[in-house]
């Protein structure tokens, strides 16, 4: 058979393999990646999609549990305050009960238990980052104010509508409870059974007392299992965390899976990219210029 | 007539045939790297010698033919070759503009979609707060600007394939008025009965330039060659070529014409001509509707969603996305400008997240289309990606294909140097015998007259 002399096509289509090889390695080394278009791996891309919301939506989660968690936090701590002013006012109900204590002190003791109130309705009134904790959904405005004409003084603005979170794709966490339910609950009034108290001390009655007491007392108990509910959304936001720490790690993971090179292997890549780029021209360098002139002598005429 | 005549014309024959290869295998040498050049091979033929008793009369050599040798069957293959690469180059190039604006860059919809999926969960944890609402705001008109942008994108690769028919075929045009005006010269040549090589190596070399631009079929005739595309539509026949012409059809894009007007553009296969309507008719107008199908279905969960919940000012909420009729991703932006229309509330409290979850689930939850948003975006890369790679691979494969039978066709017809060479040493060495033989007789012819004198 017939050769044809001509080896520029072969050449030249070997080194545009080389320099495309050369340039892709190099690619992969400079982004970390082996998927840079949709058409290096169309499935990997395709799946990358939903990684990358996924991520995305991990990196958020992981926001609002951290900050839920400090207004839970808040919210507890304020449940926490309420109970030890229960606490207190238990004790000065029972100071006041005590037959010994003459009907002055009983005016002192009420006022205290009044100041005691106030704080409760300060707390019941706190907030965070500019919402009111424990109005439901109404978060704009003060859950409790003064009212003359209600029994206890106070009256509640808010509703008795509890927000959940979404702390992950299928999870959400309720983060309040309406104030009605904790500090005004036809049962368990917390500002009822302490605004009794100050009338009760403030009349002298000693059985009087005695019963706004024992109110107050059931009060504290359902306030401290109210306070659980808060607890347990802490303890479900930290574990919610560290699920979501995990879920990150999988995620870029995954993703390395997906579109990431191992350093080694694209080093490598390249390194081989280049040495055979460097051989095909080497090899044009030497084969072109040959034919069969370079070994005749010239005519000599 | 006989003796040292008879002689000294044949070894001027000789002298003259010799010349004459000389002269071919320099102009082979001349043409080594002249695209299109096919070698011609001198044929000699030994002129009939007569014996009459003592006399030999006639004989010698003469240069018979140059022939160009040319195998028209690898031509065909290579004609063939170059369509469907012509064809896969063109959507190749197309598809990779196209697959940058499914590239995960910041701006794609899939980036997007995550900010926008992020602001309603950072809404979640604080539906009264005007940052989390302007952030919802912000990521959805995003959101929007990314689809337009996306269907911009799409739709530029379609009008540039568009103005590529047009350029296409008046190149083709320009090509077949060529093929017939060397299809006459050659029949000319052929009738005077010289060989036509050049003539042949321009017309071969410009029919393959035709079968890049659009696939075609070729057949010898008596005229010369016949060319139609490859639904058989005429382009060339003999001496006449037939013009195609563009015209704008319903569909606001470059329709091909027949020379008599039919239109003929879904018949056309092949070539950068294919390739371009391929691109043009087929690929985009399928992303696209899958696009616009996706920003419509998307836009009209969202707003649903809206009209369960309750803005920050206690009213039911209304449409965030308006989406046009028709050219939904191009044309779909954000109906509302102010952050508190953005329907939170379940209750009518502005505190209230209680909608968020549905604005969420408008974006993950199956669409009418049985697909997430994300599921559906995801199909759309996963299309592109897979046209994109195939158009490139195969145009990958068919460059090694055309690359072997170039070199076989090399191997028929091209100039191979060390053989020329070869021959022009062959051809010096014939020369000088034949010199040679001139000399010695004019010496016999000396020693003759020297006799008389």
């Amino acid at each position: 058979m017939r050769v044809s002399s001509n080896l520029v096509p072969n050449m030249l289509a070997d080194l545009q393999q080389t320099q495309s090889q050369l340039n892709v390695a190099l690619q992969e080394v400079s982004t970390g990646k082996d998927v840079s278009v949709p058409s290096d791996n169309p499935g990997a891309s395709a799946d990358m999609v939903a990684n990358t919301i996924e991520t995305g939506q991990v990196d958020k989660y992981t926001q609002n549990v951290s900050g839920i968690l400090s207004m839970v936090q808040t919210a507890d701590s304020s449940l926490g305050t309420v109970v030890n002013s229960l606490t207190q006012a238990v004790s000065l109900g029972t100071q006041g009960s005590n037959g010994t204590t003459n009907s002055s002190n009983q005016q002192a003791l009420a006022n205290q238990v009044q100041s005691i109130l106030s704080t409760v309705v300060a707390q019941a009134n706190s907030s965070y980052q500019g919402a009111y904790l424990f109005g439901g959904t109404a978060t704009t405005t003060a859950p409790y104010t003064a009212d003359s004409s209600s029994s206890t003084g106070y009256t509640y603005n808010g509703n008795n509508n509890t927000n959940s979170v979404a702390v992950g794709d299928q999870n959400s966490v309720q983060v309040n409870l309406p104030g009605d339910q904790i500090f005004s609950n036809s049962s368990n009034s917390v500002i009822g059974s302490l605004s009794s108290l100050v009338s009760a001390l403030q009349s002298g009655n000693t059985s009087q007392i005695e019963s706004a007491t024992t109110s107050v007392n059931s009060a504290l108990n359902y306030v401290s299992t109210q306070r659980v509910f808060y607890g347990n959304a802490e303890t479900q936001l930290n574990s919610q965390d560290t699920y979501l720490q995990q879920e990150t790690v999988n995620l870029s993971s995954q993703q390395t899976s997906l579109v990431g090179i191992s350093e080694a292997q694209a080093a490598t890549d390249l390194s081989s990219a280049e040495t055979a780029n460097s051989a095909a021209m080497a090899a044009a360098a030497k084969v072109l210029p040959n034919t069969l002139l370079n070994y005749l002598s010239t005519p000599t005429s | 007539m006989g003796g040292l005549s008879t002689a000294l014309s044949i070894g001027l024959q000789a002298l003259e045939a010799t010349q004459g290869a000389l002269d071919a295998t320099s102009n082979n040498i001349s043409n080594d790297k002249t695209p299109g050049y096919t070698r011609e091979v001198v044929q000699f033929t030994s002129n009939q010698l007569t014996q009459s008793g003592d006399t030999v009369s006639g004989g010698g050599v003469s240069l018979n033919n140059l022939q160009s040798i040319r195998d028209e069957l690898l031509n065909l293959q290579i004609q063939n070759q170059n369509s469907l690469q012509g064809s896969a180059d063109t959507q190749s190039s197309s598809l990779q503009q196209i697959q940058s604006y499914f590239t995960s860059n910041g701006q794609d919809i899939a980036s997007a979609l995550t900010a926008f999926s992020g602001s309603l969960t950072t809404l979640s944890a604080s539906p009264s707060s005007a940052s989390a609402q302007t952030g919802v705001l912000d990521s959805g008109e995003n959101l929007a600007k990314s689809f337009n942008t996306t269907a911009q994108g799409l739709a530029g690769a379609q009008s540039s394939a568009d103005s590529q028919v047009t350029q296409t075929v008046s190149q083709i045009n320009t090509i077949t008025a060529q093929i017939a005006s060397l299809n006459g010269q050659l029949s000319q040549l052929q009738t005077t009965g010289q060989s036509g090589g050049t003539v042949q190596d321009q017309r071969d070399q410009l029919v393959q330039q035709l079968s890049t631009l659009t696939g075609i079929s070729v057949t010898q005739t008596e005229s010369g060659e016949t060319i139609t595309t490859g639904n058989g539509t005429p382009l060339v026949m003999g001496s006449q070529s037939f013009s195609l012409q563009t015209a704008t059809g319903t569909d606001g894009m470059q329709h091909v014409l027949d020379s008599s007007g039919t239109d003929i553009t879904t018949a056309i296969q092949g070539g950068q001509l294919g390739g371009a309507i391929q691109i043009r008719d087929q690929v985009v107008p399928g992303l696209m509707t899958q696009l616009n199908t996706l920003a419509t279905q998307l836009g009209n969960a969202f707003n649903a969603a809206q009209a369960q919940g309750y803005d920050s000012n206690g009213n039911v909420g209304q449409n965030f996305f308006t989406v046009p009729a028709t050219g939904s991703a191009a044309g779909i932006s954000v109906a509302i400008t102010d952050p508190s229309l953005v329907a939170a509330s379940s209750d009518g409290t502005a505190g209230s997240n209680g909608n968020v979850a549905n604005l969420s689930a408008a974006l993950t939850t199956d669409l009418p289309s049985g697909q997430t948003a994300a599921g559906a975006y995801a199909g759309l890369v996963y299309q592109v990606g897979t046209q994109a790679s195939n158009a490139s691979s195969q145009s990958s494969a068919i460059s090694q294909s055309l690359l072997q039978l170039t070199n076989q066709q090399n191997s028929v017809s091209g100039v191979n140097i060390d053989e020329e060479t070869t021959n022009l040493i062959q051809y010096q060495t014939a020369y000088q015998a034949a010199a040679r033989i001139v000399s010695t007789i004019q010496q016999l012819d000396s020693t003759t007259i020297n006799m008389i004198s």
